[in-house]
């Protein structure tokens, strides 16, 4: 089963996605930041981490450069709630992009489509 | 779209944080982009001056090891943008934004850097290198760049087959799309019905902004990646069938036109013989398209007779290009080019020979076929250059037997001196 980590600072949408992340059948932990989020890839070895860029603190930008510093082959996806960061060219390392919104369906298909992709890639 | 608007939305990384391994001991001290080159100039001055001279006056400078030369060499020499009017030189360090680390291949100080393409939102992004010497308007290749369908484009020049193994190696099908790229191969394909010469990458990038984004935050996740143009950039997109390479070459004449990568002593000891030839490949004195170089206020090149027990005794100059500043005074110099400030005396005798800023050859001391970096001492009646062991227990040798003594040696210094 692969592990999701969830990295975003509004509680209920880390509740949210972990309902939906968990019930689409991953197992999930989740961080209130950024730099809890870094200790959790450190300690945890997710599989993929969905990341929100503005949270208080280090943004998620900066925490997906990190990642990829430790090790490359963690998949990143980038949720935010606005959209013009997909323009941003500092976003464009993430393996996907996903705009907030109230239905999660998107971000579920997305870790999926993201794991294939990292598995056929790793045979 | 016109060549002025291209060249406007272009940003310029020039890349210049080369070790030149092969040119030591001339980068003992330095960066290749660093060293000296001609009398006047510094490596990277060629580089600068055509961007300059090709309308580019957004430019950053990535520099790395060995940087404090070039630093000091930007900053007295090549502080001539208007800030007001857009214009920059910015000299970037590795800034550790990404990791806690250096620089790795040239696609990773790209990478490293992407932060200034997202602030500056260039159209497109010319990437140079400063380790070379040619004259080329940059212009004309964002032209090529714009009529072909390509998300870059790369310069390439046409070298001799001998020594093609340096590089990487282009092939290409009739409309100039590149159908086949080796990086560095041992035995380098040569160009079709041309067995003696290979056409090759001269390290001149052009990108569309947003084709470099997404190639370097592809690559930087890549495992199996050296994070370099050469290695895996280029082959990438060569086999996507998106890059196109423009011919450096005369537009009248379809010759291919001067540029040299400085890689090796021998290369640098060539590169600057020939621009004492009675016409050499590399016109320094265009008007049209001068060369920029710092130039420190030091006195117009004086030529004396030296006094001597017999008399006077002529200083004479041949065949030389001789640096302000300069005292020949009753030494001979022939075929050589003399750096500022140097100071000749009687009866000393230079020839095919490169000095340095400062170097001071003492009376009766005889120089031939060697480079004397900067500052060097060589005392009364030393020779160097005749003893090929003599000169091989005290200086580097090259293998093309030519001396390089590096910079800031006092050769008369007892401990040194034989």
């Amino acid at each position: 089963m692969s592990k999701i980590l969830i990295v975003d600072d509004e509680p209920h949408l880390r509740l949210l996605y972990e309902t939906e992340l968990r019930r689409a059948g991953f197992e999930t932990m989740t961080a209130s930041n950024a730099v809890q989020g870094l200790e959790f890839v450190e300690t945890m070895k997710p599989d993929l981490v969905i990341l929100d860029i503005r949270m208080a603190g280090m943004d998620g930008i900066e925490a997906m450069q990190r990642i990829l510093e430790r090790d490359k082959r963690i998949p990143v996806i980038l949720n935010t709630a606005f959209s013009s960061y997909r323009d941003n060219y500092l976003t464009w390392a993430a393996d996907a992009y996903v705009t907030k919104s109230s239905d999660v369906s998107e971000l579920v298909e997305t870790v999926k489509g993201v794991l294939e992709n990292k598995a056929t890639a790793q045979n | 779209m016109s060549i002025r608007k291209l060249v406007r939305g272009t940003l310029t990384l020039i890349l210049a944080g080369g070790q030149g391994e092969r040119l030591y001991p001339l980068t003992r001290d330095r960066s290749k982009p660093a060293v000296p080159f001609g009398g006047a100039y510094r490596i990277i001055d060629f580089t600068l001056s055509n961007c300059i001279h090709s309308g580019l006056r957004q430019i950053y400078v990535l520099t790395q090891y060995k940087s404090f030369s070039l630093d000091q060499h930007l900053q007295r020499g090549w502080n001539i943008f208007s800030y007001e009017a857009g214009e920059f030189l910015y000299r970037i360090p590795p800034q550790h934004r990404v990791g806690q680390r250096w620089y790795g291949g040239t696609a990773d100080a790209v990478y490293q850097n992407i932060y200034l393409l997202q602030n500056r939102k260039p159209d497109h992004v010319l990437i140079l290198s400063g380790d070379h010497i040619y004259r080329m308007d940059y212009g004309k290749l964002l032209g090529f760049h714009a009529d072909h369908q390509g998300c870059m484009s790369l310069a390439a020049a046409v070298v001799p087959k001998e020594g093609a193994d340096q590089f990487g190696i282009l092939e290409v099908d009739e409309n100039w799309k590149v159908v086949g790229f080796e990086e560095k191969p041992a035995n380098p394909k040569t160009i079709p019905g041309d067995p003696d010469r290979c056409l090759v990458n001269m390290g001149v990038y052009i990108f569309d902004t947003a084709d470099l984004v997404r190639e370097l935050s592809f690559d930087a996740k890549q495992t199996d990646s050296r994070h370099d143009f050469g290695k895996d950039i280029i082959p990438r997109l060569v086999e996507q069938g998106l890059v196109y390479a423009y011919p450096f070459r005369s537009s009248q004449t379809h010759e291919p036109r001067y540029w040299r990568d400085i890689g090796t002593l021998d290369s640098y000891y060539e590169a600057t013989m020939d621009l004492v030839s009675r016409t050499p490949q590399l016109d320094l004195y265009d008007k049209d398209w001068v060369f920029r170089a710092w130039q420190p206020p030091v006195p117009p090149f004086k030529s004396v007779h030296g006094f001597t027990q017999d008399g006077t005794l002529p200083g004479i100059v041949e065949d030389s290009i001789v640096g302000g500043g300069t005292i020949i005074s009753g030494g001979r110099v022939e075929r050589s080019v003399i750096g500022r400030s140097v100071r000749l005396n009687s009866y000393c005798r230079v020839t095919d020979s490169i000095l340095g800023d400062n170097v001071t050859v003492g009376r009766y001391a005889r120089v031939r076929r060697a480079i004397i970096d900067k500052n060097v001492v060589v005392p009364e009646g030393m020779e160097i250059g005749f003893d090929p062991v003599q000169d091989a227990a005290l200086f580097t040798i090259s293998p093309g037997g030519v001396v390089v003594v590096p910079k800031n040696m006092d050769l008369s210094d007892p401990g040194v001196h034989l």
